[in-house]
């Protein structure tokens, strides 16, 4: 067994224990069920033992007859009762493991480098985790099922017939050990086998994604052809390491066949005083029982195997899960989201502060000094890429810096987290939008906004104009990254959202980038009104929006200049 | 369930070997009977008989052996021709799935966005591949083995025959029917849920920083909750309606093995059954339900293949976004580019675009600049006949695109567009996407155009270094060259360029700038960005608005 197998097999039995009694019970009605199966075999056996045997009247056995109905009625029930209590085990699992997840996720910065795409992050969080539920809901109580019954079962029958009971106890215990013979020189294949697999449907997944690249260059029948072809190539590879990994199963069948067959032709043979093995002769009654429970010495087994493949996608899907989220602990902060408060305009103050891209590989702005008077409102200017956006995040607490960032005269690493997000606001350059109404989406910024509130920001923020055109008006639902929208309503739906906050600080990167210099103006004076007495930070390019701010700095060369600007001179910078 | 003949024509291509697969998985169903029937006679008969060591014990005994070794062999038989069945019908499937997809592209369209389209898709695959072997074959199985049975007893019992075949019948057939008649709109129900809850993880970690800097994460993970136990709770339902069915299944087994005792020991107490055939029989009627316990969990599966199959379904019901031309022009070796007052939009959604007009000279090199989202992706995608004009036309040359194949159209305009894939393969291989018969002469000059060759030189294994999905080997930038790289090897004499470096910090923005003006001497170059371009870089720059171009 890999290291790596083995951890997942330790997540597994440590997620195993937030099931609670579902799972324990899953695992006890099966057994519970076998006990009666013995009852069950032994009553069926006397019915047509006593009637066969002992000619004892029909109407004499009929209370048996009903038993034996009773038994099986109780055991399908049980079996039943069991496999939704499994499922409802696995499921506990599942849903508290896919909180768990999406919670580690969401307290990670959003900044952070190592944040896995949307992409890899649903197939985690919603497939991987469903490939979990084979092993809780089924292969745990088939194990427990495998590990018991067989044994009980030989237990049982070895006072009754020491040869048929021997059999068992000796050929059950055998056939993991010939499975896992047989398994052994296939295991290496299957693991090569599932890697090419995930390989294959990653190149599926892969080509799917650029399909519309292998149009445009008319690919259309070469790509075609070839995922077929690498699909049949992976098929022939595969049914190879089938062949011998079905031998496994063969083999458990053969034992099964065996025994009922083997079974079968030493009572024969001892009826028929062949055979002399037994001190006490041999009833039909106890012929018939030992032929019964033959075939379900084997069964427990079977179930088993049928589930084998279960706990190796399970271990797979935890590595998987690993590999892409980076964990998987019970440790998971709980969220909340961050109460309004209210709170008069904020300072800024930036002393000695560097700033580097993500990756620390080049400095976007160095060592430089920024007194921001509470209600002052302030442009940034200067090309794309030169530190607007990261100097906007990292004031916002989004980045780490170097020097002191301190809001209120406090450091922002001295705010609490609630804190800072309800006295600050950021509007970044790239919003995103949720699957959801444009209300909805606006509503974000404070949950449980009445409806005249939401409209009123959709009319300051210039919504009410494109989504009156829309078929629902503020209740048409929008697609993820916006879909159905241009970029610059999209910006102005981010931007509504503002008008719902109550900041001391508003910090607004590129808010009229998209938009033509009417709408600008008209967007800037909603702005401008609702950011009195309150700190404003705006990253623009547009000197007609620099204009009517207070002041404005530049960033050049790594550093804050400051810039005079005239209302009169309009333009791009 | 009418959607599943949809994928009837598959199923056909495969129907020898699914074929076989039942038969296989009859013939070890019947063999597992007979064993245990002959098994319950022989010890019976053996047990009665007076004949002691006169009984012929070679008939029985050898049956007994022959059944055991049939019924392994079958099963093994069924699982391999079962298994390559099944694969085949999955390469079939992916084929068919790209065939169906190709023409209808691109899909950036509103009907299908589910969360991410490509995990959709890979798992509705994988849960249509099971259909057959989870649903179909266990069911007919079962059927046959209880008519065969039913007919038996009847030759032998009569009176079980009756009380057998309206059980197994109810088992095999009345049963998996109601449940799916009572489980489709929880199946469905799931099906949403799931989508609920790949949308909302979605949205969540798409909107991650939007919802940290509002301060509601508490919200987004309290929404995700609120769908994730939705998601519990339906499946916990559907569970409960399969987990019934089992037990309604197993009640019809008790029934069954009860009545045809009940019949049986009565004829055996009227001396018109031989003791020994009546334990033969008890017994095979208790190996025959064995047919019957994984029907009940197949159709459960089945539910899945059904939303699975309609999804899909729904994919090829996606028109096709153009109509090829009747009589198809050759592309014109005038390359100049004309659009005269064109017009469009999305479904009957808000106009994109409302009057483009813009002129190009062969040769010419332009930057259409503007705010995103004012129509400068969806005039790219009108010029490489994604699309069709509401009205005006395009003219390459004289010729109306709406004249030219649209594989025409893609020989002769290449897209290098922001999202623009480099593919988890061979560096050799990506390049090749664009010319396949291109030999390595030929890619590594277009690598050297992109300035991308010194560092695949030094990769250990040059061309055949694999690059993609992680994108470790390659940074930002240099996955940038990678895709112009293999634009440019594409021979196009149009290159459309839809901001190519959207991705790329300034510094490797004005390093790709510099290697465009290069690489692209003497095509006709429209690229659509909002960056500032460098002079020099670009003939001239146009300006969009509102789905208007001012010269």
């Amino acid at each position: 067994m890999t290291k790596q197998a083995k951890s997942a097999g330790k997540t597994l039995s440590r997620l195993q224990r937030r099931a609670g009694a579902s799972l324990w019970w899953a695992i006890a009605l099966p057994l519970v069920s076998g006990g009666l199966l013995v009852w069950q075999a032994a009553t069926l056996a006397h019915v047509v033992g006593q009637a066969v045997e002992s000619r004892v009247e029909l109407t004499a056995l009929l209370p048996s007859l009903a038993l034996i109905l009773a038994l099986m009625g109780a055991r399908a029930l049980f079996s039943g009762i069991g496999d939704w209590l499994g499922t409802r085990g696995a499921e506990a699992i599942k849903q508290a493991l896919r909180q768990d997840l999406l919670a580690g996720l969401l307290a990670r910065s959003p900044r952070r480098q190592d944040q896995p795409h949307s992409g890899a992050a649903v197939t985690a969080i919603i497939d991987q985790v469903e490939a979990l539920d084979g092993y809780f809901a089924r292969y745990i109580p088939a194990a427990a099922q495998a590990a018991l019954l067989p044994l009980v079962f030989g237990a049982i029958i070895l006072p009754l017939d020491w040869v048929a009971g021997t059999l068992f106890l000796v050929s059950a215990p055998l056939i993991p050990l010939f499975m896992a013979l047989v398994g052994w020189g296939a295991q290496a294949a299957t693991d090569r086998q599932a890697q090419a697999l995930s390989r294959l449907s990653g190149r599926f997944a892969d080509r799917l994604r650029g399909l519309l690249t292998l149009k445009l260059f008319g690919r259309e029948a070469a790509e075609t052809d070839g995922i077929m072809l690498a699909s049949e190539n992976l098929r022939r590879r595969t049914l190879r390491v089938l062949g011998i990994a079905f031998l496994s199963s063969a083999v458990l069948e053969f034992f099964a066949a065996l025994g009922v067959a083997g079974v079968a032709l030493y009572l024969g043979l001892t009826f028929i005083d062949f055979l002399h093995l037994r001190s006490s002769p041999l009833t039909l009654e106890l012929a018939l029982f030992l032929l019964l429970m033959a075939p379900e010495v084997y069964n427990p087994l079977r179930l088993l195997a049928a589930h084998y493949h279960d706990r190796a996608a399970a271990k797979a899907a935890v590595a998987e899960i690993e590999a892409q989220l980076g964990f998987l602990t019970d440790g998971v902060p709980t969220l909340s989201d961050a109460a309004p408060c209210l709170g008069r305009a904020l300072a800024v103050t930036l002393s000695g502060v560097t700033l580097r891209t993500p990756d620390h590989q080049r400095v976007l702005v160095e060592n430089i000094e920024l007194d921001i008077a509470p209600g002052q409102h302030i442009a940034l200017l200067g090309p794309s890429g030169q530190g607007k956006s990261t100097l906007l995040d990292a004031i916002a607490g989004l980045r780490t810096h170097e020097g002191d960032i301190l809001l209120d005269g406090k450091p922002l690493g001295d705010w609490p987290e609630h804190h800072l997000r309800a006295r600050t606001f950021l509007l970044t350059q790239r919003p995103r939008l949720l699957h959801a109404s444009l209300a909805d989406n606006i509503a974000l910024a404070r949950p449980g906004a009445s409806r005249r509130d939401i409209e009123t920001a959709a009319e300051r923020a210039s919504v009410m104009p494109f989504a009156a055109a829309l078929p629902y008006g503020l209740d048409t639902i929008i697609g993820e990254d916006g879909l159905g929208l241009s970029g610059g309503q999209a910006q102005r739906v981010a931007l509504a959202r503002l008008f719902l906050r109550d900041a001391g600080l508003i910090l607004l990167d590129e808010p009229t980038a998209h938009l033509d210099p009417a709408l600008e103006a008209e967007i800037m004076s909603a702005l401008l009104a609702y950011a009195r007495g309150r700190t404003l930070i705006v990253a623009t390019h547009s000197h007609a929006a620099a204009a009517q701010l207070d002041k404005t700095w530049r960033i050049a060369g790594q550093s804050l200049v400051p810039v005079a600007i005239s209302a009169k001179r309009k333009g791009v910078a | 369930m009418s959607v599943l003949t949809m994928f009837i024509p598959l199923f056909k291509r495969r129907l020898g070997a699914l074929s076989l697969t039942l038969l296989l998985s009859v013939v070890t169903l019947a063999s597992g009977i007979a064993l245990l029937g002959t098994s319950g006679w022989f010890i019976t008969a053996t047990a009665l008989t007076t004949l002691g060591l006169g009984f012929n014990l070679f008939v029985p005994s050898a049956m007994v052996r022959a059944f055991s070794f049939v019924r392994i062999l079958a099963r093994y038989g069924e699982r391999f021709v079962g298994h390559n069945a099944t694969l085949k019908l999955l390469s079939d499937l992916r084929g068919w799935l790209f065939g169906a997809l190709f023409p209808r592209l691109p899909l950036a369209d509103r009907s299908i966005r589910h969360g991410d389209i490509v995990s959709r898709l890979t798992a509705d695959i994988d849960a249509l591949d099971v259909a057959f072997l989870v649903a179909v074959g266990p069911m007919l199985g079962a059927l046959l083995i209880g008519t065969v049975m039913t007919v038996v007893l009847a030759l032998l019992l009569p009176g079980a025959a009756i009380i057998y075949g309206a059980c197994i019948g109810l088992a095999a057939i009345a049963v998996p029917v109601i449940l799916v008649l009572v489980a489709r709109k929880a199946g469905r129900d799931t099906v949403l849920a799931a989508a609920d809850a790949r949308i909302a993880v979605y949205d969540a970690i798409n909107g991650h920083a939007d919802l940290t800097i509002l301060g509601v994460l508490g919200s987004a993970h309290a929404r995700f909750n609120d769908i994730a136990e939705r998601l519990r709770d339906r499946r916990l339902l559907l569970a409960a309606l399969t987990s019934g069915a089992a037990v309604l299944v197993q009640f019809l087994a008790a029934l069954a093995l009860v009545g045809t005792l009940w019949q049986g020991l009565a004829a055996q107490e009227a001396g018109t059954l031989d003791p020994a055939v009546l334990v033969g029989l008890v017994l095979a009627v208790l190996g025959s339900f064995e047919a019957t316990g994984v029907i009940v969990r197949s159709v459960g599966k089945s539910l899945a293949a059904f939303a699975a199959a309609e999804r899909l379904n729904a994919l090829t019901q996606v028109p096709p976004a153009i109509v090829e031309p009747a009589h198809p022009k050759p592309f014109p070796t005038d390359h100049s580019v004309t659009l005269s007052d064109v017009h469009f939009s999305y479904d009957a959604g808000a106009p994109v675009l409302k009057g483009v007009t813009l002129t190009m000279a062969q040769g010419e090199r332009i930057a259409i600049a503007g705010p995103s989202g004012g129509g400068k992706s969806t005039l790219l995608h009108l010029l490489l006949r994604l699309a069709e004009p509401h009205c005006g036309t395009i003219r390459i040359g004289t010729t109306r695109l709406s004249d030219i194949k649209s594989s025409e159209v893609h020989a002769h305009i290449a897209l290098l567009s922001q999202d623009s894939p480099v593919f988890i393969d061979t560096i050799r291989n990506n390049l090749r996407v664009a010319r396949a018969a291109a030999d390595d002469e030929a890619l590594w000059q277009a690598l050297a155009v992109a300035r991308l060759d010194t560092f695949v030189a030094s990769l250990p294994q040059g061309l055949d270094t694999v690059v993609g999905e992680s994108g470790r080997t390659l940074s930002a930038g240099q996955m940038r060259r990678l895709c112009l790289a293999r634009t440019l090897l594409s021979q196009a004499s149009i290159i459309l360029l839809d901001e190519p470096t959207d991705a790329l910090d300034r510094a490797n923005e004005i390093a790709f700038f510099e290697t465009l003006r290069a690489a692209t001497v003497g095509k006709t170059v429209i690229m659509v960005t909002h960056a500032d371009v460098p002079p020099g870089t670009v003939d001239r720059v146009v300006e969009m608005r509102n789905g208007t171009i001012r010269d």
